[in-house]
């Protein structure tokens, strides 16, 4: 590597943080015995496969492959199954991402394991900064990290998946201590499919144009990017070169889950403030839900004061499972609502939260348990929201999963191969052997 | 963690001093907005982004006061020291043991006759899961 001249000051950039395997890697922390060996995490109901460990993928096992088509030969090489444990993936994110919010002027939540960092420094630094990153994560959780630096959010993604496909760069890439000429020919080898946003059907339209790696959509004339897509393949391009212009999103989705989050101008200071930033969450889920025609089975709700706060720090989470799946507004409400509720500290200026859903699955897949209830509670809704104020908050409107609670979900979805809800239930705490 | 549920409270660390901040512990700056009522998550965990809690299985730490069926917390971001009673990874298993780190050999040491050491070869095969802060005792 070549060091940049002359030797740039200290700026701000971008860092893409990220779970290396995520869901894989979260029943590693908890099991030694999945080290270094084939593991695979399925889907809802046990059907699918949603995660592969690098040795799963060496096996050529690809993502959405039917479980019944892997269970014969599974023993014969080694592969180890387990049903995905929503819970225990989010508790882990939110221990990441409060932990990673430690280390950043601002923190962008993107999904259940990545996240957008602003850090401060020189080339050199940022690359320390990093490193810490990543021991610090692993130190706290067990989970292993990539980080990828640039000046833009496109870059930072671009660097991440450099630091994940280059095993000697110890998990930290910043692009601007790489020698150019190597960032080059990498940018000429990777297809522009490798890049945030363009995904394959994309790919093909630009492939007709002449546009096949990222270096020539890097080289693409923005303006006509923008005639022939979208501004927002424009803003790729823009990004590409080093101009950014991705604005931080208030909502996102993608198979895995959705995301509402916001960082708040005046904080919110009271528990009743706070209910309602949480209903208003739940409810535009539902309604992104509705429209994209899926469930969820899990809910993660957050919230934080700022890193710079004198005056107070607190990160309430949690994550509950809901009845059964669905996408119905009054439950993801009483959920959200209720989950946070014995949490919020009464005065501490909070100044963000947001609400995640994961274990998403198109409707239809479950029955509805909750159908018959919420056509009732419908009709008053405004002021059932209002009126989750019970102190043992899930527990108490029907989602007896929160905290203490000893009841199970009546959800009884097929999950033969779980691992126990290590972080989140008494009954279930990781044992250790005292032998 | 819905088991701890009550705030989080910490100061952020600089990062780079996060070991020493970490090492340190965070005083709670939310204290001025306690409600009078004792808090154990403000006691007993020191940081929740490393802190969990387990179950012991077995007796061979009863000299200490660990019996079958207590919860420990576990903080995963200390660094183990001497003497310490830590969570490490034996032969697959998490397995609680005092950590020897001052003879010859670095010794995994249970606290009740009966239970042979465990001799870890060399410190690169040490796998330390975690340094146990507190034992929950059923009485």
């Amino acid at each position: 590597m070549s060091e940049p001249s002359p030797p740039p000051a200290a700026a701000q950039r971008i860092a893409l943080v990220d779970v290396n395997s995520f869901y894989v890697s979260c029943e590693r922390a908890f099991d030694p015995k999945l080290a270094g060996v084939p593991v695979v995490v399925l889907s809802n109901n046990d059907g699918c496969v949603v995660a592969r460990s690098d040795e799963a993928k060496a096996l050529g096992i690809k993502t959405g492959t039917p479980w019944f088509k892997l269970a014969e030969s599974a023993p014969r090489v080694g592969l180890i199954q387990r049903s995905s444990n929503y819970e225990l993936y989010g508790d882990l994110s939110s221990r990441v991402m409060e932990l990673l919010g430690r280390y950043a002027l601002w923190q962008e939540v993107y999904s259940i394991d990545e996240s957008f960092l602003g850090l401060a420094g020189t080339p050199r630094d940022l690359e320390a900064q990093g490193a810490t990153i990543r021991t610090a994560v692993a130190r706290h959780t067990g989970l292993p990290v990539c980080v990828g630096i640039g000046t833009t959010k496109t870059l930072a993604k671009f660097a991440n998946r450099i630091a994940k496909q280059n095993r000697h760069l110890q998990g930290v890439c910043n692009l601007e201590t790489m020698d150019p000429a190597a960032v080059e020919a990498i940018m000429s080898r990777v297809p522009v499919t490798g890049l945030w946003g363009v995904g394959s059907r994309l790919g093909t339209k630009l492939d007709a144009m002449g546009i096949s790696t990222v270096a020539d959509l890097r080289a693409a004339d923005p303006a006509l990017i923008r005639r022939k897509f979208s501004v927002t393949l424009q803003r790729t391009v823009l990004e590409l070169n080093g101009t950014a212009c991705i604005p931080h999103e208030d909502e996102r989705a993608d198979r895995k889950q959705l995301i509402f989050s916001r960082s708040f101008s005046t904080p919110v200071t009271t528990g009743a403030e706070m209910r309602q930033v949480m209903s208003i969450y739940a409810q535009q889920a539902a309604a992104r839900l509705e429209r994209e025609g899926q469930q969820a089975s899990i809910l993660t709700a957050y919230a934080g004061t700022s890193h710079f706060s004198e005056r107070a720090a607190s990160f309430p989470s949690a994550t509950v499972r809901l009845p059964s799946p669905t996408s119905d507004p009054v439950v993801l409400s009483r959920a959200a609502v209720g989950a946070l509720e014995s949490q919020v500290v009464e005065g501490v200026p909070y100044t963000k939260a947001g609400v995640m859903l994961s274990g998403l699955e198109s409707a239809g897949a479950q029955p509805l348990f909750e159908e018959f209830v919420s056509a009732q509670e419908r009709r008053n809704l405004g002021e059932l929201l209002g009126k989750v104020t019970d102190k043992y908050g899930a527990a108490s409107i029907g989602l007896g999963l929160a905290g203490m609670s000893t009841a199970t979900p009546e959800w009884t979805m097929s999950r033969r191969y779980s691992s126990p809800r290590y972080t989140t239930e008494w009954s279930e705490l990781p044992v250790v052997k005292a032998v | 963690m819905a088991v701890f549920s009550a705030d989080r409270s910490r100061r952020p660390a600089p990062p780079s001093e996060s070991d020493a901040a970490t090492a340190a512990g965070f005083p709670s700056p939310a204290r001025d907005y306690f409600d009078g009522r004792i808090d154990l998550n403000r006691h007993l965990i020191r940081d929740p982004t490393s802190t969990y809690v387990v179950r012991v299985e077995g007796d061979s730490m009863a000299g200490t006061g660990i019996c079958n069926g207590d919860e420990l917390i576990v903080d995963r971001s200390l660094t183990p020291r001497d003497g310490a009673v830590v969570v490490a990874v034996v032969d697959g298993e998490l397995t609680v043991r005092r950590l020897l780190l001052g003879g010859q050999r670095i010794v995994l040491r249970a606290e009740s006759p009966g239970y042979p050491d465990i001799l870890v070869a060399e410190p690169s095969e040490l796998s330390v899961w975690g340094v146990v802060t507190r034992c929950l005792h059923h009485v």
